[in-house]
């Protein structure tokens, strides 16, 4: 440091620093000042309208693992993630394979299983929630109609199958968007090395066994990622779709619960709790992927 | 006449059945949206209505006019503040490189993964102390901060692609910080402005979590939770509702459909749901 006071705030720098001094406040605030006021929020005894900042310590922390619904929900979660972000991955590799077929209307089939990864999950939750009625909604009466009466049922009214049915509906939303970033991988794979390996006697399946898919890390990675932090955080949803039912909490989920108990049943420090756990479950996914993807940047 | 493969029928038949299974939705959406209560009952969901109506679209616009309205107010103005912030934060992350920057940009990206439940119970009081709760200005002020922290990345990957030199050559003209970005940066700009002003206004259009907490009353209520209301409300009325979705939908379809390249270039980018 053998700067002098006087030059490290030169007239340019403070410019510079206005540049960026709203967004840095901005930020700063309603991110990393909400989180600390949130743990706080989650140390102290705060039930009801009326906020209060008594800390009691982390009571409420060992009360979340003796709940009964938190553990459903914590399971649910873990359900969801195990069933959704594998299908999505290999629904969206398989679409982005079709699609690197040389075939006619590539742009019309992207752009169509795509489209729903665009709508609003208030949106999809609602024509999906027409799609499962079992009474007069789509998939039953189209059964019906086509002779597949055996196939009906209750979908999300049935406890069973109501978690799978969420699954269902958001891999249809999501595996456009994996589609899309596989497709991108595949595009960006040398024709030459696909020349190369068509002389050696690779053919379909097994060009893109040994020669694609193992180049396909970066974007599966990433793919990964976004679907986990999604699986995590889900709610609009399955808000919308189920309210977490059937049958009490067949489909509740961290983000539901958070919700309900902050909100409903203004349970503020518990609610607070259930979401600094779910800010936690994020990091541990988010931290070692910048880690790897800033030393990416960096070679 | 050459005989097709029937390997790529195979693979044709895969791609209609998918766009079928992609599209059955939207499909139901519409077609009982210009049903009437009759029609419902006399046809399955699948097939067009008898008698087309737009009975339901008028029903559906009637309870979701307000509602729409705010929503494309404060996604309107939440969008340009959070670009014109976004862009001027990735030219100083990208050119003029001040201490602190690699520090600033760390904040910011865990910033974009941040589950927004962590934030949400101070985020009420704070907006309730600042007589924010309830109104268009709350929701504005929360989709510009929340959306900063990814204009910010997209605007520094493009304007990583400018040269330095360009902005050697004006400093050594004697032009400031300043005016280097509103003469030589802004103009370079107009791609990136697009493909993350498509992003951010699809994104903030489609958001419930915020609307759903800060702004329940009709004052300022997004149509997302005006949609949610009205499947809470009308359990019967399937026409009404799909109408509804389709209200709600509109803007972004045509978004899809005349800016669909952006948007896609948006989420290859960098697109983070929720």
């Amino acid at each position: 440091m053998n700067l002098s006071f006087g030059r490290v705030f030169t007239r340019e720098t403070m410019v510079n620093l206005l540049f960026v001094l709203p967004s840095l406040v901005l930020v700063g605030y309603f991110v990393y000042v909400l989180i600390g006021w949130n743990i706080v929020v989650s140390v102290s005894d705060w039930r009801g309208l009326t906020p209060s900042y008594n800390i009691v310590g982390f009571g409420q922390y060992i009360t979340l693992f003796q709940d009964p619904v938190f553990l459903t929900s914590l399971t649910n979660n873990l359900i969801l993630i195990l069933l959704f972000v594998p299908s999505s991955l290999a629904l969206g590799l398989f679409l982005a394979i079709l699609l690197d077929s040389k075939i006619r209307g590539e742009g019309v089939f992207r752009n169509i299983y795509l489209l729903p990864f665009s709508l609003a999950f208030v949106i999809t939750a609602t024509l999906w929630a027409w799609m499962y009625n079992p009474d007069v909604g789509v998939i039953n009466t189209l059964f019906q109609a086509i002779g597949l009466r055996f196939l009906k049922s209750g979908w999300i009214t049935d406890p069973n199958i109501a978690l799978a049915c969420v699954v269902l509906a958001i891999v249809w939303q999501f595996s456009g968007y994996t589609m899309l970033i596989f497709s991108a991988g595949i595009k960006s794979i040398p024709e030459s090395q696909i020349m190369a390996a068509e002389v050696d006697g690779a053919k379909g399946f097994n060009l893109y066994r040994r020669v694609v898919i193992p180049q396909l890390k970066t974007p599966a990675l990433s793919a990964f990622v976004v679907l986990m932090i999604f699986a995590l955080k889900v709610f609009d949803f399955i808000y919308v779709l189920t309210g977490g039912g059937p049958a009490g909490y067949s489909t509740y989920v961290l983000p539901l619960l958070m919700f309900r108990e902050t909100f409903l049943s203004t349970h503020f420090a518990y609610g607070a709790a259930i979401a600094t756990l779910l800010f936690l479950l994020v990091l541990v996914i988010v931290v070692p992927y910048l880690y790897l993807s800033s030393r990416r940047e960096k070679d | 006449m050459r005989i097709p493969n029937p390997r790529r029928i195979f693979l044709y038949i895969l791609l209609i059945f998918f766009a079928f299974v992609f599209l059955l939705p939207l499909w139901t959406d519409i077609t009982t949206s210009f049903k009437s209560i009759h029609d419902i009952i006399y046809t399955i969901p699948v097939e067009p209505p008898l008698s087309p109506t737009i009975e339901p679209l008028i029903t559906a616009f009637n309870i979701m006019e307000r509602p729409l309205l705010n929503s494309l107010t404060f996604t309107a103005v939440a969008t340009l503040f959070s670009c014109l912030l976004g862009s001027i934060n990735g030219y100083a992350l990208t050119k003029i490189r001040f201490r602190g920057a690699n520090t600033m940009f760390l904040l910011f990206s865990i910033g974009i993964f941040l589950p927004y439940q962590a934030v949400l119970v101070p985020l009420v009081l704070t907006m309730s102390r600042l007589g924010l709760y309830n109104s268009i200005g709350g929701l504005i002020l929360t989709h510009t901060t929340y959306g900063i922290t990814i204009t910010t990345l997209l605007f520094r990957n493009f304007y990583g692609l400018i040269p330095d030199s360009l902005i050697m050559a004006a400093k050594t003209d004697g032009a400031g910080t300043w005016t280097i970005y509103r003469r030589i940066i802004l103009p370079l700009s107009l791609l990136p402005f697009v493909v993350v002003a498509v992003l951010q206004f699809t994104s903030i259009w489609n958001d419930f979590l915020f609307g759903v907490t800060l702004a329940r009353g009709s004052e300022a209520m997004p149509a997302s939770v005006a949609l949610a209301n009205l499947k809470g409300t009308t359990e019967v009325n399937w026409n009404v509702q799909m109408a509804g979705a389709l209200w709600y939908a509109l803007p972004v379809l045509i978004i899809y459909l005349v800016l669909g390249k952006y948007l896609i270039r948006g989420y290859m980018a960098g697109a983070i749901k929720g």
